[in-house]
């Protein structure tokens, strides 16, 4: 095939929750769009095998084989890596990579990424989050505030269907919502205990990706009202939240400008040292190891966090020895995620004339960051969200045995509410968390094996200590019973929410990309995935990918239009 | 593909376990496909009757007519590492030989922990009481009609009220 047709007006690398809002916004401003995708297809309904299962329809209920857990000690650890979704998870053996340090690292490579798998929380970024490194000196200053996103929060938003209150609070801006999944009795009554008992501590309910009441726009693009399954990870049979599957990807194809390669390995970006810019990606066949050269006069890299690092680094030419836009030598490093790892649950005696019926897929409540908001306070930098949920289920004596035992087993009489709540701590980026290319170790498409070093430090220890101490007292404060912390050691990555490598700066010096995302020396290649974040706040990110994504399109069809790039 | 494979990837096909028919098995061995246990029919029978003694039939169904006992042999085959099955089996051969009232007696004193049992007997027991009561409480029959499991609950109610007794 000839270059020309080979050559498009945009290339996006990924087709996960941010290279999912390239393809849109690049298709419906009138570019012919290339997604490339290293993962097989997956069609939003048709390719959701596990989705009108019963649980009694798994051979193992649910539950892992031995020799899948044996064979996928990575994978194995995450909550939904169960047997109806793993087939939308990488298997270990698959796709290894170099653990210096333990790093769980979870990935899913199909079309959709894990925009099919994501837990759907999503909350805007303020200037108490914008602000922090500069404030609290560390990373660098970001080089965009609040007032450059907030139009485009609210922008993806609408389309991609959020529910919430206005809770009006300034560390959690609201944004343009549907309707809120209501916290339940004892949620509330927490809300309440806290608003009493404290000052900017509040449990609102969490904000979600989900169509409590759909408008126009979602059923423009196929999708209804959530139904409560909680079956998400399965990819969902009404469109009821947001993936690139059900959303972003087939609006994008109706527009007639979109090409959807999957199996498509980009092993590189293409740097044309003659005109000083890239002038495409070299891809690898998944399949058949061919390689394929297309051309673009935009490119956006939106493989997911650590891999858009990898394919940076991997960009090599004799500009850039070191990487695509390495020239800061900052590259991979900067590498920071949440701390997930602490929770703690307890029991309430009160309120037993309510329990739950039906499901809410929001999770419950949220606790918004109170520690060090506005200054300071602690002994440590920066701070933790909390989820905060209870429920209750029907109390089962299973001592005994034979007819005791099954009207036990049948009884509905409900015990007492149980609560729990998990920390979501913000990490400091540091030049130590980076990751970085094998010297020798290849993959089976011959790219570099990629080396992880990341983990916690003195920082991370200190903040979970005062979760675990501030939550317990908050319980007792609640009159919750039987408290019980709990310091689930697990490694980075788990939280599958690892950031940057490749950060937004003011500075060429000191970071990679611009404030527009545009990498600062080769300004027709983007990054508006995780990899570009300076810092990680405590707020779920990808609500602030799809603001980015959207507005660093705009910028770039502008830009292109001036015949800047 | 032979036949017997047809059958089986029909079946796994068609969703749920691989139940197989005894017709396709050697005589005397158990009736469903497992990869690592060798378990006979006997056996098999045995496990049948005490997975009854631990969900029996009342008025709704009890294991046996569950087939509970096969789900435990699945899991177990499946699930389990190679000490945990062999410790399972001569845990079940403990009771090998009893029936009725006697492998009823023997089996209140494993349930209660009666000082003295063989390590093996409680290990098994552990598996096949937790797995007996996992395979019953997620069941067609009982998320069908007795503990109501909904694939499209379509609400969700925060102030639900209980009914007191």
């Amino acid at each position: 095939m000839s270059n020309k047709q080979h050559t498009y007006d945009a290339i996006v690398i990924g087709s996960g929750i941010s290279g999912g809002w390239a393809a849109k916004e690049f298709t419906e401003k009138g570019l012919k769009t290339l997604v490339l995708e290293r993962g097989r297809d997956v069609k939003h309904l048709i390719d959701y095998p596990t989705t009108n299962k019963y649980p009694y329809e798994f051979e193992h209920r649910g539950e892992l084989t031995l020799a899948i857990r044996k064979e996928n000690p990575v994978v194995s650890k995450c909550y939904a890596f169960r047997e109806d979704a793993m087939h939308f998870f990488v298997k270990d053996k698959e796709h290894p990579y170099v653990q210096e340090k333990p790093f769980d690292w979870i990935r899913g490579y199909q079309v959709g990424g894990k925009s099919l798998l994501w837990a759907r929380q999503t909350q805007r970024w303020s200037d108490l989050d914008f602000e922090g490194p500069l404030r609290d000196d560390f990373a660098v200053d970001w080089p965009i505030r609040y007032k450059d996103l907030a139009s485009w929060y609210s922008y993806v938003e609408q389309f991609a269907g959020i529910s919430g209150n206005k809770d009006g609070l300034a560390e959690l801006p609201d944004g343009d919502f549907l309707p809120a999944f209501p916290l339940n009795a004892v949620e509330d009554y927490f809300k309440k205990t806290l608003k009493e008992k404290y000052t900017g501590r509040h449990v609102i309910s969490s904000r979600c990706a989900h169509l409590s009441q759909p408008r126009q726009v979602h059923f423009d693009q196929g999708r209804g009202k959530c139904q409560n399954r909680n079956l998400c990870q399965r990819g969902c049979p009404f469109g009821g939240y947001f993936s690139s599957n059900a959303s972003t990807l087939p609006w994008a194809a109706k527009t007639g400008n979109l090409t959807l390669k999957p199996f498509s390995v980009v092993e590189s970006v293409i740097y044309d040292e003659k005109l000083g810019k890239a002038s495409g990606v070299r891809v690898v066949d998944a399949n058949t190891k061919e390689v394929t050269e297309y051309f673009a006069k935009v490119i956006f890299v939106n493989a997911a966090a650590i891999n858009t690092n990898l394919i940076l680094l991997n960009s090599t030419s004799s500009r850039f020895p070191n990487g695509l836009g390495n020239d800061s030598g900052v590259l991979g490093k900067y590498v920071a995620f949440h701390n997930y790892s602490a929770r703690i649950s307890a029991e309430y005696e009160g309120l037993k004339e309510f329990t739950t019926d039906g499901r809410n897929p929001s999770d419950g409540g949220y606790i918004p960051r109170f520690r060090n908001l506005l200054k300071q306070e602690t002994n440590f930098k920066r701070g933790y969200a909390a989820g905060f949920s209870a429920y209750r289920s029907p109390e089962r004596d299973t001592s005994g045995m034979g007819t005791d035992l099954k009207a036990q087993l049948l009884n509905k009489n409900l015990g007492p509410w149980q609560v729990g709540s998990h920390m979501m701590g913000e990490t400091i980026p540091k030049k130590s968390n980076y990751v970085k290319l094998d010297k020798d170790q290849k993959d089976e498409w011959g790219i570099p094996l990629l080396r992880i070093s990341v983990d916690y430090d003195d920082n991370d220890a200190k903040m979970k200590k005062d979760y675990l101490e501030q939550l317990t007292e908050m319980f007792t404060e609640a009159g919750f019973k039987n408290i019980r912390p709990n310091d689930g050691a697990q490694a980075p990555g788990l939280d599958i929410h690892e950031m940057g490598g490749a950060r937004m700066g003011h500075d060429p010096k000191t970071s990679v990309l611009n404030k527009w995302n545009q990498l600062h020396d080769c300004k027709n290649v983007f990054v508006t995935d995780g990899a570009c974040m300076t810092s990680t706040s405590t707020q779920n990110p990808s609500l602030t990918y799809m603001a980015l994504t959207a507005r660093a399109v705009d910028y770039a069809v502008q830009q292109m239009k001036k015949g800047e790039l | 593909m032979n036949r017997r494979l047809a059958i089986k990837q029909v079946l796994i096909f068609a969703g749920g376990m691989a139940l197989l028919p005894s017709c396709l098995r050697e005589e005397g061995k158990v009736s469903i496909q497992l990869k690592h246990l060798d378990i006979s029919a006997t056996q098999e029978k045995l496990l049948a009757e005490i997975a009854e003694l631990i969900i029996p039939k009342t008025d709704t169904p009890g294991a046996k007519e569950l087939k509970l006992h096969l789900f435990v042999l699945k899991m177990l085959d499946d699930c389990y590492e190679k000490q945990e099955q062999e410790s399972f089996i001569k845990g079940m051969n403990t009771f090998e030989g009893l029936a009725g009232a006697e492998l009823k007696q023997k089996l209140m004193e494993v349930n209660a922990g009666k000082p003295g049992l063989p390590k093996e007997t409680g290990d098994f027991y552990a598996i096949m009481k937790s797995r007996t009561i996992g395979g019953y409480l997620n069941s067609k029959y009982v998320m069908s009609n007795l503990v109501i499991w909904e694939l499209v609950p379509g609400r969700y109610n925060g102030y639900f009220p209980v009914k007191t007794a």
